[in-house]
């Protein structure tokens, strides 16, 4: 009988906002609506003021148009690329290269930064060559590694997975090594089996630091992939930077700098995405 | 008289700080029977905690004999469960979920699984909030599922280490009487480890008073039922105030009153 005050209890915790839905909730999401309205401008406005400065540099003839072509010529050069298809087909392989090199070398470092995390012997063994190859930029090792592959696709797939890999390890490792002890010792206490602690307490506790690791790797494969194709290739958005960069186009360049940064850009919001939907217990909490 | 249900016999701790052994713990005897609620205070630094983590068989490194029924304890059982201070939730884990995370290796059917969770819910009065994640509960719920999970698997011996300390004046009274109840009604042995000398008097059988540094028993206290039942009783301020002298703390003007 008087279990069920506590009932009652528990629902006056909850009006102190323990749970935010309610009558209230419509104005919030108002106000939230026009925050987050408020922010996307501002961080347009800053753009939108150079692509201002940049129409009137070039219209007043500021720097020669070869230097700086005007936006109506690159506009013009984009439209043209997109008829003839060129454009899609750099930038089809560049995605190509990424996705392989980016599933290759994040496959590659979870499993690594996994083994690592959790047996000590083999991070004592493998993980501070790691370390130390992570210092020197995969670029530095791409004289020695095209010897091995040779320059065609392999030495791109090979640099790209290499570059991504090194954050995915790092953050796989810290965020098993980080699985709070508290929560070690309640495993303890339930008696879990390793599988049961690996699933219930390590990996969720590890996965922030985890997407933190693919965000950052994914980033590296970009920037990777465009001096990549810089160094190496006839195809590929950072080829087509090359070959503006040689022909004075440099509405070419920075065709392909846009490209690159927008598809950058999306890749990193659709993980964002990926990693709330795999922590739902953060949703409308902290990360909201 | 009862078989003793669990037994410390010149239990001593010592951890190794810079290279010195300090002892903690000294000297630890007691008896405790099934069924006991015993109440620990004591000032902080005085091994309560430690106490718990040896009981529950987390820190196997100590001197002296730790027995339930006569065995000596060699590591964490389902047969004893904790709640802690912070109540230790997984926050990737629902209420319900939380609580079946102790069952797991329970051997339990599916069905009794899900039952028995959804009744130590209902028994924390948290039925509606099965699906909650702790970070959508406040704290005294947060706590009340602890509770529930530490209970689920029935343990014969349910350990707490300062549980309410970290909540609000009105929900810990509040969680003391449910916690006196439900310890009551699952018929568990409980030892309760508090530096608040009232939650000590209210709820325990037996209050152990500790000495600090290093921890050791200055005195054991049997609780007259009128104090358990009565925070106002005078046999319960009589208790509060000897506890409180024990622990160094003058309470004059209330003893000239009460004699």
């Amino acid at each position: 009988m008087s279990l069920t005050d506590t009932g009652a209890n528990a629902s006056v915790s909850v009006d102190k906002g323990a749970f935010r839905s309610g009558p209230a909730g419509l104005s919030l999401f108002g106000r939230r609506l026009w925050a987050r309205l408020s922010a996307v401008l501002l961080g347009l406005s800053f753009p939108a003021a150079l692509l201002a400065l940049w129409w009137v540099g070039a219209a007043r003839g500021w720097l020669p148009p070869q230097i700086l072509p005007s936006p109506a010529l690159v506009w013009q050069t984009f439209t043209e690329l997109w008829a003839d298809g060129s454009l899609a087909e750099h930038t089809a392989v560049s995605i190509r290269r990424v996705a392989v090199g980016f599933a290759a070398g994040a496959g590659l470092g979870l499993i690594f930064g996994a083994l690592c995390g959790l047996f000590p012997g083999f991070r004592a063994y493998a993980y501070p060559p790691v370390q130390a190859i992570a210092r020197v930029n995969v670029l530095a090792w791409m004289p020695l590694l095209a010897l091995f592959v040779g320059i065609d696709e392999p030495l791109k797939y090979v640099v790209i997975a290499w570059s991504a890999s090194i954050p995915v390890i790092i953050g796989t490792v810290r965020g098993i090594a980080e699985t709070p002890e508290r929560l070690n010792e309640l495993g303890e206490v339930f008696g879990f089996r390793p599988q049961d602690r690996l699933r219930l307490i390590v990996l969720p506790s590890a996965l922030p630091s985890i997407f933190t690791g693919l965000r950052e790797g994914l980033a590296n494969a970009w920037q990777t992939l465009v001096l990549a194709e810089l160094f190496a290739s006839f195809e590929g958005l950072g080829y087509l930077m090359t070959w503006g960069r040689q022909l004075f186009q440099l509405d070419l360049v920075l065709i392909s700098m846009v490209v690159v940064s927008l598809l950058g850009l999306s890749l990193d919001t659709v993980l964002k995405w990926l990693e709330r939907r795999a922590q739902p217990w953060n949703a409308g909490g902290r990360n909201g | 008289m009862t078989i003793p249900a669990l037994r410390l016999n010149r239990l001593s701790k010592s951890f190794t700080v810079d290279g010195a052994p300090v002892e903690v713990l000294s000297d630890i005897d007691l008896t405790v029977a099934p069924g006991e609620f015993i109440t620990i205070v004591g000032a902080s630094g005085c091994g309560k905690s430690t106490l718990l983590r040896l009981i529950l068989g987390l820190d196997r490194d100590f001197e002296g004999t730790l027995e339930i029924d006569g065995q000596p304890v060699k590591g964490p059982g389902l047969d004893r469960s904790i709640v802690f201070q912070e109540h230790r939730l997984l926050p990737w884990l629902t209420a319900e979920r939380n609580v079946a995370a102790a069952l797991l290796r329970s051997g339990l059917s599916r069905a009794d699984k899900d039952r028995t969770v959804r009744e130590h819910l209902d028994l924390v009065g948290l039925g509606d909030f099965a699906q909650a994640y702790p970070a959508q509960l406040s704290g005294g719920m947060s706590q009340r599922v602890a509770i529930a999970r530490a209970l689920v698997n029935r343990p014969r011996f349910l350990l707490l280490d300062e549980p309410l300390g970290a909540l609000d004046a009105l929900t810990r009274l509040r969680l003391q009487d449910e916690l006196k109840r439900i310890v009551a009604h699952e018929k568990a042995t409980a030892i309760l480890v508090t530096h608040d000398v009232d939650e000590a008097v209210y709820l325990g059988h037996r209050i152990v008073v500790l000495h600090p540094r290093p921890g050791r028993i200055a005195e054991v206290v049997e609780v007259p039922a009128a104090a358990r039942a009565d925070r106002s009783s005078p046999e319960f301020v009589t208790l509060r105030d000897h506890v409180l002298a024990q622990l160094g703390v003058q309470t004059p003007a209330r003893g000239k009153v009460a004699a």
